[in-house]
C-alpha cells in the first residue's frame, strides 16, 4: 500500500480512539518521569482526555458510514451509540476514582488510571471493528488490562484470589472464543465480517453442522465478558476482590463491550440468509434463550443469600445480563435500541449503587450489608440516593430501569415469534429481585444503625452521585431524549 | 461443497497421526517387555542420567527474578522476529510498512523504558 491510499482514509473518524491512546501513553510517561506535584493530577488529566474524546465523538453524530483499512475499522451509528455508553460509563468511573484522593491499598495510582484508559481503548476498538482480528485484539486489550486492575490491591488476599480466578477463567474463555472464530474462518476463509456473512448465507446448507458448533463455542466464550451463564462463576469473587471502581468498570463498561461484540458478531455473521430460508441465527435462538433464562434465575436466586454488598451486586448483574440477552433472542427492529437503552440505564444505576457502597465502605471499613443499617438517620442524602438506584435496579416506574425493562418486555412480546416463556421468566426473576433489593431498603429505613455517627458526602463524592441520579431519573421520566438521540 | 469436503477430510490426517502417536509407545513398550530378559540389579534400577549417579530432587526452584528477565528477553526476541522479514521485504512493502514498524518499535521502546524505570533490570 502506498502513501496515497493511506492518506485517503478518513483518519479523523478515529479521533476519539487516538485521543484515548495518546492520553494513556502521555500519562504513563508522566507517571514514570514526572514530579510528584504533577503526578497528583494524573486522574484529572485522564478525565480531561475522556471528556475530549466524548466531544470528538459527539461531533461525529449523524456522520455517514466510514470504513478504514478494508473494514478493520468501521464507523456506523451502532458504533457511535455504543461508544457513547462506553465513554460515559468510564467518565463516571473516573469521577469515582477521583473522589478518593489517597488510597492506602493501591500504591500504583498511575497504572490504575492508564490501565483503565487502555481497557476503554480496547472496548472502543471492539465497538467499531468489522474484522475478527481487530475484534479479538480489542477484546484482549480489555481483558489483559482488567486482569491487572483486579490485582491492583497487591496486599489484599481477596483481590489476589479474585484476580487469579479471573485470569484463569478469562484464559479459558479466550480459548473458547478463538476456537469458535477458527471454525467460522474455516468455513468462510476470511476474517472480514461482511465477507463472512455473505459466505455463510450462500453455503449454509452444507456447512450447517460446523457453523452450529462454531456458533455455540463462540457464544460460550463471549458469555464470559457479559458474565452470563455458563461463564458467570468468576463474577462474585472478582467483584468482591477488586477495588470498587474496578468492579463498577467490569460490571458496566466491560459488560457493555461484551454485548457490543456479541451483537456485532452474531447479528452480522449469522443473521443473513437467502430470502425465505431460515437463518442459522433463528435456528439457534433456543440456545441463547436457555442461557438467558438460566442467567436470570441463577443470578437473582443466589443474590437472595448474599450479605456482602459487592457480591450481591455481582449476582444481580448476572441477572441483568440475562435481561439484556432477551432482546438479542427476540430479534426485531427494536433490538438494538432496547439493548442500548438498557445498558445506558444500567450504567447509571449500577455505577450509582457502587458509588454509595464505595463511600460507606471507606467510612465503615466493611462491605457487609449491615453498613446500610439505619442509613436514613445517619446520612439521609446517601439513603435517598441509594433508594433511587435500588428502585431503578428493581424496575419501579419513574426510573430508567423501569423504561429499560418495559421496552425489553414489549419488544419480546411483539417479536415474531413472541417469546412468552422468556417474558414470563423475566417477570418471575424481577419479582425475586424485589426481595433482596427491598431488603436493603428495610435496612436503611427501619433497622437501628449498627455504626455510630453521621456520614457526610464531600464535594468530589457528590459529582458521580449527582450525575447518576440525574441520569436515572431523567431517563426514567423523559426516555425519549435518549431514544431520539439513538435514532 | 467441494472446499468443505477438503476441509473435513483434512481431519482424517489428524486422526491417523493421533492413532500412530498413541500406538507407538504402547506397542514398543509392550513388545519390548515380552522380548527382553528380566534380571534387575540395583545399578540397573537407578534413574538414567548420562552415566552420572543421580543426586538432588528433580524439581529445581529458579529464582522468581529470572522470569522478569525472561519476559524482557521475549520482548526483544519477538521484535527481531518481526523486524527481520520486514527488512528483507522492505523494497516491496514501502512507506506504510515503515510507519507500522516505527509504531511497533516505539511501543516496545515504551515498554523497555517502563521496565527500566521500574528497576526491572536491577538484580535486587
Amino acid at each position: 500500500m502506498d502513501l496515497k491510499t493511506l492518506l485517503s482514509f478518513e483518519w479523523g473518524m478515529m479521533a476519539p480512539e487516538f485521543t484515548i491512546l495518546i492520553v494513556a501513553v502521555i500519562l504513563s510517561l508522566i507517571d514514570l518521569f514526572g514530579k510528584d506535584s504533577i503526578k497528583k493530577y494524573i486522574p484529572s488529566f485522564a478525565v480531561a482526555g475522556i471528556g475530549l474524546a466524548l466531544i470528538f465523538l459527539l461531533f461525529q453524530y449523524g456522520h455517514e458510514e466510514v470504513s478504514i483499512l478494508y473494514d478493520t475499522y468501521i464507523f456506523d451509528s451502532f458504533a457511535f451509540s455504543f461508544k457513547f455508553i462506553l465513554l460515559i460509563g468510564t467518565l463516571l468511573i473516573f469521577f469515582m476514582v477521583l473522589s478518593k484522593q489517597k488510597d492506602e491499598e493501591i500504591t500504583d495510582r498511575g497504572e490504575y488510571v492508564y490501565l483503565l484508559l487502555s481497557a476503554l481503548l480496547g472496548t472502543m476498538m471492539m465497538a467499531s471493528s468489522g474484522d475478527l482480528i481487530t475484534l479479538f485484539v480489542g477484546l484482549e486489550l480489555l481483558s489483559l488490562s482488567s486482569y491487572i486492575m483486579v490485582a491492583m490491591r497487591k496486599r489484599n488476599k481477596r483481590a489476589n484470589e479474585g484476580a487469579m480466578k479471573y485470569i484463569i477463567n478469562g484464559g479459558i474463555a479466550t480459548a473458547f472464543t478463538l476456537f469458535g472464530m477458527s471454525y467460522i474462518y474455516g468455513i468462510s476463509g476470511t476474517t472480514k465480517l461482511v465477507d463472512i456473512s455473505r459466505e455463510m448465507s450462500s453455503a449454509l446448507g452444507t456447512t450447517e453442522p460446523i457453523a452450529t458448533v462454531g456458533f455455540i463455542i463462540l457464544f460460550v466464550g463471549l458469555a464470559f465478558k457479559i458474565s452470563s451463564v455458563p461463564f458467570h462463576m468468576w463474577t462474585p469473587d472478582v467483584y468482591e476482590g477488586a477495588a470498587t471502581p474496578v468492579s463498577a468498570f467490569l460490571s458496566v463498561v466491560s459488560k457493555a463491550a461484551g454485548f457490543v461484540i456479541i451483537i456485532r458478531l452474531f447479528v452480522t455473521i449469522f443473521n443473513t440468509g437467502v430470502e425465505g430460508n431460515e437463518t442459522l441465527y433463528s435456528s439457534m435462538i433456543g440456545f441463547v434463550a436457555i442461557l438467558a433464562i438460566l442467567s436470570m434465575l441463577i443470578g437473582n436466586i443466589i443474590a437472595l443469600r448474599q450479605r456482602n454488598m459487592k457480591r450481591l451486586i455481582a449476582y444481580s448483574s448476572i441477572g441483568h445480563a440475562g435481561y439484556i440477552l432477551i432482546p438479542i433472542v427476540s430479534l426485531s427492529a427494536m433490538t438494538l435500541e432496547n439493548v442500548w437503552f438498557y445498558l445506558l440505564a444500567y450504567s447509571f444505576m449500577t455505577i450509582g449503587a457502587f458509588m454509595v457502597i464505595y463511600i460507606l465502605e471507606q467510612s465503615e471499613k466493611s462491605e457487609d450489608i449491615s453498613i446500610f443499617t439505619g442509613l436514613f438517620q445517619r446520612s439521609p442524602v446517601l439513603a435517598i440516593s441509594m433508594t433511587i438506584f435500588l428502585l431503578s435496579l428493581a424496575g419501579i416506574p419513574g426510573t430508567a430501569g423501569f423504561i429499560g425493562k418495559f421496552n425489553i418486555f414489549v419488544g419480546a412480546i411483539s417479536a415474531d415469534p413472541a417469546q412468552y416463556i422468556l417474558v414470563g421468566v423475566m417477570a418471575v426473576a424481577t419479582v425475586i429481585s424485589y426481595l433482596y433489593y427491598f431488603n436493603i431498603l428495610i435496612q436503611m429505613f427501619i433497622r437501628q444503625p449498627e455504626f455510630e455517627g453521621r456520614r457526610t458526602v464531600n464535594k468530589m463524592q457528590a459529582v458521580p452521585l449527582i450525575a447518576c441520579i440525574t441520569g436515572t431519573i431523567v431517563l426514567g421520566i423523559f426516555p425519549f431524549i435518549a431514544l431520539n438521540f439513538f435514532s | 461443497m467441494e472446499s468443505l469436503n477438503i476441509y473435513q477430510n483434512s481431519y482424517l490426517f489428524v486422526i491417523v497421526f493421533l492413532f500412530v502417536a498413541l500406538m507407538l509407545p504402547i506397542v514398543a513398550l509392550s513388545v519390548g517387555r515380552l522380548l527382553r530378559p528380566n534380571q534387575p540389579t540395583e545399578q540397573k534400577m537407578l534413574t538414567y542420567e548420562s552415566g552420572m549417579e543421580p543426586f538432588q530432587d528433580a524439581r529445581v526452584q529458579f529464582h522468581v527474578r529470572y522470569y522478569l528477565f525472561a519476559l524482557l528477553f521475549v520482548i526483544f526476541d519477538v521484535e527481531t522476529v518481526f523486524l527481520y522479514p520486514w527488512a528483507v521485504a522492505y523494497e516491496k512493502l514501502g512507506v506504510f510498512a515503515l510507519i507500522e514498524m516505527l509504531i511497533f518499535i516505539v511501543m516496545l521502546f515504551l515498554g523497555l523504558v517502563y521496565a527500566w524505570k521500574k528497576k526491572v533490570l536491577k538484580w535486587r
